[in-house]
């Protein structure tokens, strides 16, 4: 899959301006847009954007920007 | 011009200098009042309504310069993100929304039909909820920024026939409670003014105005009597301005005493 692609789309979920902050080594709970609300709207655009339905407890395993890359490509 | 500098100069809390602020409904009655008198307080105003001609009125009457106008059906959800779009690149980030478009009703029950409920809350809400969802995103506004809904007494108390009427503008008031939740953190604020029975142009022709009897029975229930739209509109001034930056999620009630007694 893309990968920059991904990662825009992740930006574009949170709002967040600078791309440059966002790799694939990002632990995207540590970023200051990371809330509750955040996390919802996450799970929205894997659903609409990859068709992935992810449960809470999968996705609670996946620290970086890169696992969640991973998670989606295991399991398209 | 010198008049209006040397106000911003002298101790103005109030001040809207520098803001950019969004009106609908900016072609009659409260809509319009409350856009003349933000560009009073040194808005940039961005004029929204579907009547060019009568919007148009509107700007010829306000202060200052770079106001616009934008033609709009605000009940066309789809064209909203680009419209938003036009008005920031226009203009730059916006400061404040103040969403005035709406309409009214006396209505029983029996002759209440899904069709006007529906058209009641795509006007009142639906638009009110989607121009707010494109304009507090943060490409398009400034932290620090001021969304205001018009909702009324009717949102608060009722009143035979208002049952229509009073529940859209009580699903805003319930909607800027927990948009104030949500948006704290980019220091957006979101809040409702409610006014009782404002007299203006439109409604002055209507039965409950035009009759001796009825309209002695409304300024009644008004300890103050009948408002007129510039009480609505300094409202919203304040709750766009700095003045209220603590203040969220709130409703102004501004009716002359109705909700009282």
């Amino acid at each position: 899959m893309d990968r920059k692609n991904f990662i825009e789309k992740f930006a574009e979920a949170l709002e967040i301006e600078e791309m440059a902050d966002l790799q694939e080594a990002t632990e995207f709970r540590s970023l200051e847009e990371w809330d509750s609300l955040a996390y919802l709207n996450i799970i929205a655009m894997l659903d609409e954007e990859y068709d992935i339905q992810i449960e809470n407890a999968a996705f609670k395993q996946l620290r970086t920007l890169g696992d969640i890359i991973g998670y989606i490509e295991n399991n398209q | 011009m010198r008049e209006s500098e040397g106000m911003t100069e002298a101790f103005n809390p109030f001040t809207l200098s520098g803001k950019k602020i969004i009106v609908t409904g900016a072609s009659s009655g409260i809509g319009r009042q409350c856009a003349i008198d933000c560009s009073k307080m040194g808005a940039t105003v961005i004029l929204l309504a579907r009547n060019e001609e009568r919007m148009r009125e509107t700007f010829s009457h306000l202060y200052g310069s770079d106001h616009q106008i934008i033609v709009a059906d605000l009940t066309v959800f789809d064209a909203i993100p680009s419209m938003v779009e036009t008005i920031v690149s226009r203009v730059g980030k916006i400061d404040g929304l103040v969403n005035c478009a709406g309409i009214s009703t006396t209505l029983p029950l029996k002759l209440m039909t899904t069709t006007k409920l529906d058209e009641f809350f795509r006007t009142n809400v639906y638009s009110a909820v989607e121009l707010s969802k494109e304009v507090s995103k943060k490409k398009n506004m400034n932290e620090g920024g001021s969304i205001v809904f018009l909702s009324s007494v009717m949102g608060v108390v009722g009143e035979s026939g208002k049952s229509l009427y009073g529940m859209t503008k009580g699903a805003l008031l319930s909607a800027a409670r927990s948009l104030a939740c949500e948006f704290a953190k980019r220091r957006i604020r979101f809040n409702c003014v409610s006014p009782g029975a404002i007299l203006t142009p439109i409604n002055e022709h209507l039965p409950h105005m035009i009759d001796p009897e009825k309209r002695q029975q409304l300024e009644e229930k008004h300890l103050l009597g009948l408002g007129s739209p510039e009480d609505v509109a300094y409202a919203c001034i304040y709750l766009l301005s700095g003045a209220s930056k603590w203040v969220t999620g709130q409703n102004l009630i501004v009716d002359g005493g109705y909700t009282v007694r």
